[in-house]
């Protein structure tokens, strides 16, 4: 398995270089205009001039290797000196954002916690309750519960959270008054009561897409449970005399679940993709909304280093998704 | 043998086994599958009673209903004194360890996450207390008894062949001392040359152990060197049930009559020389019954009584039952003459 | 950084109203990317900085220019213009500092010139350093601009949010193409506002405290500011107006129904202000019938009907231009009979008859001048039908406005055919299409145009006889009505010349009421801008001229 890892990563790394050129190339193929966002005021020869201060007026190669030497080299060299206090030297010139003019990794190392707590609770939230809503369901299936359980699924899944967030901020913030419409970024939590404070203003970017999250999972654990239920180990399992409860968590669920597992890894980067629509409707202003924000502004260097990182979460997780299944299912093996 | 006299181990008697047929937005019930349908025989203590039956005929559906595996529609099941047929799920848990069952797909069954120890320990678990190394020896000398290596304990399913996986199943069946074993074809997924072991290891386990078996096949030489009865199903019913050799000399159905003329002879004269019944026509679906008799859509002797009645299962000779109009106690002897020369000539 | 602790540490107690009314709230629902007007020329970075940076001079609500660093506004009356229109000489307050304690000088200014007109930095505002030739120190408060060329209006640099002084000392190392290396400077410049930055997060939200050198002791009366952006329109008014998690919202384009249903929640109210877009209707001066071939819609064919005065005139009275503003705009409309309605001091009252709807003056006006109804209501003279095509581009507003236009006409007599191009095209330039609205294929268009600034020169230039749309032009030019007037280029050529304020205004206003009472350009709404604010906000003044945050300052909480 170790073997099997390690020559997965070395052959990821060809992958990534030429994913990072052809992401590159799309973008630059792509018609955008850093310039194109401003007031109609500012006359077209500053434009010129801002787009040749971007760097815009080199060839697309030079462009390209600078990117992966400020990425590959200087990034992480940059990261070592934070990390160690080591003083490395030289003068390094790191991703810069054309619309903030500000290292890209830092604006993303800025909005990783929201992202993180926002997505990455409601993805936690929605697998808890996707799970034994699918379990349940496929036990019972047919019964109300199950069909309630459809028809909840269908609803998360098929109405877009444009449409429920804006919802749930209507009767919650603006009805009710419960919780607050617009999410802080720039609260700390330092006692019980920012803690309640930051758990309020979770509540409904979390429920919206854990809505969304859960719908899709657990009709994935439905469907896995189903296809075991009806195996004929499980009967085995009854013959034997086992607890009703053995049969259906241990047997069943246990094998139910190897596919689950890797379907919920392969999920993962979605996480650090944010989820672009809830941010922005819950101003959580993550990475999701920190990409959108670049792409509408045509701010490739962000853009392209989003994206790519985006692809190395990808194709990390595949290959954990790879590794779980064979740790997972002892009939997979790799070597 | 076949006439031994003492109370029978398995009672069943009228077993019916519907599944529902749901269908439409809705989900109405719509009609049933009748897969076993009133079926009725006894299983003696230590004999081995043998279901033969085409494919798709009920037998796993009957054999996994006398182990109350589902719960049945209708009927009366008897084991060793006890009357299952309505208990509910946690005390049935409990009578577990007397009746067993070794499935068809030796792959299919062994859960595949679950080591050989795991496997054939678990209902050691659930229904002894055993300390963890009078379990581990309970699990070797089972290992031993179905001749699997002890070294083999912590591997899992996928890593053995298929006859080996049908002996973990077998060592899983006999963890817990059973009394009564339905083995649904269980050999029916494995390689001809590795059939007779298993059915040697079968055998002799029910004499060391002095097992009950039901033997479900579709194989009738296979049935008929290991069964001391037999009992033959078409479409959810018994339609013949006799002692062994009586159903192979002469057997009365006209179903039974048609199945045996199937079966080669080993020897090429008389093979030769057979005449074969050959049925025309699909057996029907299960959903969809027939009125009358359920052979009468294909049987070469079908008359118009045969489309309004259901002939009775009835006993016609000692030991020897039978569901067809034109078999009786007098018909007999010209229905014996017609199958005695199909089969002894 | 240290020198603002130290300048904390040493600086008196503030006085007891600065900070005295806490935190405030604010929402754009685009977040700005950087605090350094020079490095952005959104609206949204421009505003945000303008709680740091401040410019010489800025102007008011009524885009009136007044002093702010300066401690005057120069002009050629005060001597601080010359005479040829080449320079104009700043003096700084007295007593200035930054934020971090330092005083600010000429060097400050200078080096804010030197910054945004580096040719490698991409300043976003090089424009409001046009024809600078040079930036020169008189003394340590006072500076003088050359400019290469006479400037009738040299409030170009150093004037508005775009062009605001930035310290010397912190962007030092930042000129040019190490611009965009200075991530600190650019996200917390030191300023002389009433604010400093305490947290700048890019596209996300600021965090601002009250500046403990402001010169003015007693402001700013809040203590901190967040800063927020991002979402969307309709979420930012929310927050103001339906939870009331916000205090200040900004740039509410929404339906208004929508804002008034908002508002209507009672947490705070919608304001608006209104600066140069007007709504307009151009009356084509000459005749489009495509029987003309290429001469068609040139001045070599006057049109049949509209080159008659009272025609023209009956048009503008038959509308109602209030329920046109109700239906449309809202707030953040209102009726104007000008097309140069704004700033304050250019804004003729001379044409504000139009006001009121006079279907029945309009018609009377047709009768006189002969145009008499025909059988089938069309009024007509001599064989010429009253008889129109009106375009615009397709847009919802547009669309109601031609369906409510087009029945006042057929009230008085004139028949109207509607036609919408959808906008690309109509405002597409392109010379090869027909329909674009400079090549006018139509007799009448609609549409909205303002200008930049608060300077109408340039605009009102648009009226010239030289830029009207010709083939022999490839259709470029404003003048789309293909007016001409020898007096009106008179004027025209006046105004470059003048320097006097009082005297650019007269003018300015004299075209105007030139355009209007001849009635070729029927104005019809003033389209301003709209925010809203929570009902406990006092002290807000809506600019459109400037940052609309330009007097934070002032800001406070009513009890
Ligand atoms: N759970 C079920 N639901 C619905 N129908 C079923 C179910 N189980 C079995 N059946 C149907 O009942 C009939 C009998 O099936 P069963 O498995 O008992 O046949 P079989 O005689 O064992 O066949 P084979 O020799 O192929 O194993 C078939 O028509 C089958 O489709
Ligand atoms: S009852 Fe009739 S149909 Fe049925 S087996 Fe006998 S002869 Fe055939
Ligand atoms: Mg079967």
């Amino acid at each position: 398995m170790l073997t099997y890892t390690i020559r997965r990563l070395l052959l990821a790394i060809p992958t990534l270089i030429a994913i990072s050129l052809i992401i590159f190339l799309l973008l630059d193929l792509a018609p955008s205009d850093p310039t194109a966002n401003l007031p109609l005021t500012i006359p077209p020869d500053v434009r010129e001039k801002i787009r040749q201060s971007l760097g815009l007026g080199d060839p697309i190669y030079i462009r390209y290797l600078l990117w992966c030497k400020q990425f590959f080299v200087n990034e992480p060299l940059n990261m070592l000196e934070q990390w160690f206090g080591w003083d490395i030297g030289g003068d390094r010139l790191r991703v810069l954002s054309w619309q903030t003019r500000s290292p890209v990794v830092d604006l993303i190392v800025q909005r990783m916690p929201q992202t993180l707590w926002v997505v990455g609770m409601s993805y936690v939230v929605g697998v808890l309750i996707a799970l034994p809503i699918g379990i349940i369901s496929a036990y019972r299936q047919y019964s109300w519960f199950d069909q309630v359980g459809t028809f909840v699924s269908m609803v998360g899944f098929s109405v877009p959270t444009f449409f429920t967030g804006v919802l749930v901020i209507v009767i919650f913030s603006v009805w009710l008054g419960w919780f607050p419409s617009i999410y802080d970024t720039t609260h700390q939590v330092t006692d019980w009561q920012s803690f309640l404070f930051q758990i309020k203003q979770m509540i409904m970017p979390v429920a919206v897409l854990a809505l969304f999250n859960a719908a899709q999972i657990s009709r994935f654990m439905r469907a896995s449970m189903l296809d075991n239920l009806n195996q004929d180990y499980v009967r085995t399992a009854r013959a034997k005399g086992m607890r009703e409860r053995t049969v259906v968590l241990v047997h069943v669920l246990r094998n139910s679940l190897i596919p689950v597992v890797t379907v919920i890894a392969l999920g993962v980067p979605q996480i650090f993709g944010g989820a672009i629509i809830t941010e922005q409707v819950f101003k959580v202003n993550g990475l999701g909304q920190l990409l959108i924000i670049s792409i509408q502004g045509g701010d490739l260097p962000t853009v392209q280093t989003l994206t790519f990182i985006f692809a190395v979460l990808i194709i990390l997780f595949n290959l954990v998704a790879d590794v779980l299944y064979g740790v997972l299912d002892p009939r997979i093996r790799y070597d | 043998m076949n006439e031994a006299p003492s109370a029978p181990l398995v009672r069943v008697r009228g077993l019916k086994m519907h599944f529902p047929v749901h269908a439409g937005l809705l989900r109405r019930h719509v009609g049933d599958i009748k897969a076993v349908d009133d079926i009725s025989l006894d299983v003696n203590e230590s004999e081995t009673l043998g279901l033969v039956g085409e494919s798709g005929c009920g037998k796993s559906t009957a054999g996994r209903a006398v182990l109350r595996l589902y719960d049945i529609t209708d009927g009366s099941i008897t084991i060793d004194g006890t009357d299952i047929s309505n208990i509910d799920q946690d005390k049935l848990r409990h009578l577990r360890p007397k009746m067993q069952m070794i499935f068809q797909d030796p792959q299919a069954s062994l859960n595949p996450r679950m080591t050989v120890a795991g496997i054939v320990g678990e209902p050691l678990v659930e229904h002894m207390s055993l300390s963890k190394n009078e379990r581990l020896d309970r699990i070797y000398e089972l290992m031993d008894a179905v001749g699997l290596a002890r070294s083999f304990a912590n591997r899992y399913p996928h890593e053995f062949s298929g006859g080996q996986r049908q002996r973990i199943g077998i060592a899983r069946a006999l963890a817990l001392h059973p009394k009564f074993i339905v083995c649904d074809e269980p050999i029916a997924a494995l390689d001809v040359s590795i059939q007779a072991q298993v059915v040697n290891l079968l055998e002799d386990l029910q004499e060391r152990f002095g097992l009950t078996y039901l033997f479900i096949s579709h194989d009738l030489s296979m049935v008929r060197h290991i069964a001391d009865r037999v009992a033959v199903m078409y479409l959810g019913k018994i339609v013949e049930l006799a002692p062994r050799d009586e159903l192979y000399a002469t057997p009365l159905h006209p179903y039974t009559q048609a199945l045996l003329s199937a079966v080669p002879e080993p020897d090429p004269v008389r093979e030769s020389q057979r005449k074969h019944i050959i049925l025309t026509g699909d057996v029907p679906s299960p959903a969809n019954a027939p009125v009358g008799c359920n052979f009468c859509t294909r049987c070469p002797k079908a008359e118009d009584i045969c489309r309004q009645i259901d002939p009775e299962f009835r006993e016609v000779a000692p030991g020897h039952f039978t569901a067809c109009h034109f078999v009786t106690d007098t018909t007999r002897k010209t229905a014996g003459s017609t199958a005695g020369n199909e089969a002894n000539t | 950084m240290l020198g603002a602790l130290a300048a904390v540490a040493i600086a008196p107690p503030a006085l007891a109203e600065r900070g005295s009314d806490g935190h405030v709230n604010i929402i754009y629902w685009q977040a700005p990317s950087t605090m350094n007007p020079y490095l952005s020329g959104g609206t949204k970075e421009l505003e945000a900085a303008s709680l740091v940076l401040e410019p010489l001079a800025r102007y008011d609500q009524d885009g009136n220019m007044v002093p702010w660093l300066a401690e005057s506004v120069p002009t050629v009356d005060n001597g601080g213009v010359s005479a040829d229109l080449k320079t104009i000489t700043w003096k700084l307050k007295e007593g200035l500092v930054w934020s971090d304690g330092s005083a600010v000088t000429s060097a400050d200014v200078i080096f804010s010139w030197k910054y945004c007109t580096d040719p490698e930095g991409g300043c976003a505002q090089s424009e409001k350093y046009n024809d600078v030739a040079d930036v020169k120190a008189v003394d340590d408060r006072t500076v003088t601009v050359t400019f290469g060329v006479a400037k009738p209006f040299p409030y170009g640099p150093f004037v508005g949010a775009q062009a605001p002084i930035i310290q010397a000392a912190q962007f030092a190392d930042c000129l040019g193409a190490k611009a965009p290396e200075c991530t600190d400077a650019n996200f917390g410049p030191i300023g002389t506002g009433p604010f400093k930055v305490t947290e700048f997060r890019p596209n996300d939200v600021i965090s601002f405290e009250a500046n403990s050198n402001y010169r003015d002791p007693a402001k700013p009366a809040f203590a901190t500011v967040t800063f927020k952006g991002g979402g969307d329109t309709a979420a930012a008014g929310r927050a103001v107006l339906e939870t009331g998690e916000f205090d200040y919202a900004w740039n509410m384009q929404l339906a208004p129904d929508v804002l008034a249903a908002m508002a209507s929640k009672g947490k705070g109210q919608v304001v608006s202000a209104f600066g140069t877009l007007v709504e307009r209707i151009m009356i084509n001066l000459t005749n489009p019938d495509p029987a003309l071939g290429d001469e068609r819609a040139t001045a070599k064919h006057p049109h049949p009907f509209l080159s008659d005065p009272a025609v023209r005139q009956a048009l503008s009275m038959a509308v109602d231009r209030e329920l046109l503003v109700e239906i449309g705009y809202g707030d953040a409309g209102r009726p104007t009979c000008n097309v140069l309605p704004a700033p304050e001091i250019y804004k003729s009252t001379a044409n504000d008859g139009c006001m009121a709807q006079d279907v029945e003056g309009a018609k009377k006006l047709l009768d006189d001048a002969g145009w008499v109804p025909g059988a089938d209501g069309v009024r007509q003279k001599e064989g010429v039908r009253l008889s129109m095509l009106y375009q615009t581009s397709t847009n919802a507003v547009r669309q109601d406005f031609q369906a409510l236009i087009k029945q006042w006409w057929a009230d008085i007599g004139i028949e109207t055919e509607l036609r919408n191009i959808d906008a690309s095209v109509f405002f597409g330039g392109d010379p090869g299409s027909p329909d674009t609205f400079q090549k006018f294929y139509a007799d009448i268009e609609m549409y909205a145009n303002n200008f930049d600034g608060t300077d109408p020169e340039s605009y009102m230039a648009n009226w010239e006889c030289k830029q009207a749309p010709t083939p022999e032009t490839q259709w470029q030019g404003n003048n789309m009505p293909r007016y001409c007037s020898e007096d009106y280029d008179a004027l025209v050529a006046q105004m470059a010349q003048t320097g006097k304020l009082e005297e650019r205004a007269k003018l300015a206003k004299a075209m105007n009421d030139k355009l209007m009472q001849e009635y070729i350009i029927v104005p019809l709404v003033d389209r301003g801008r709209v925010s809203a604010h929570s009902n406990t906000l006092g002290g807000v003044v809506l600019n459109v001229w400037d940052s609309e945050l330009w007097n934070i300052a002032d800001w406070n909480r009513m009890k």
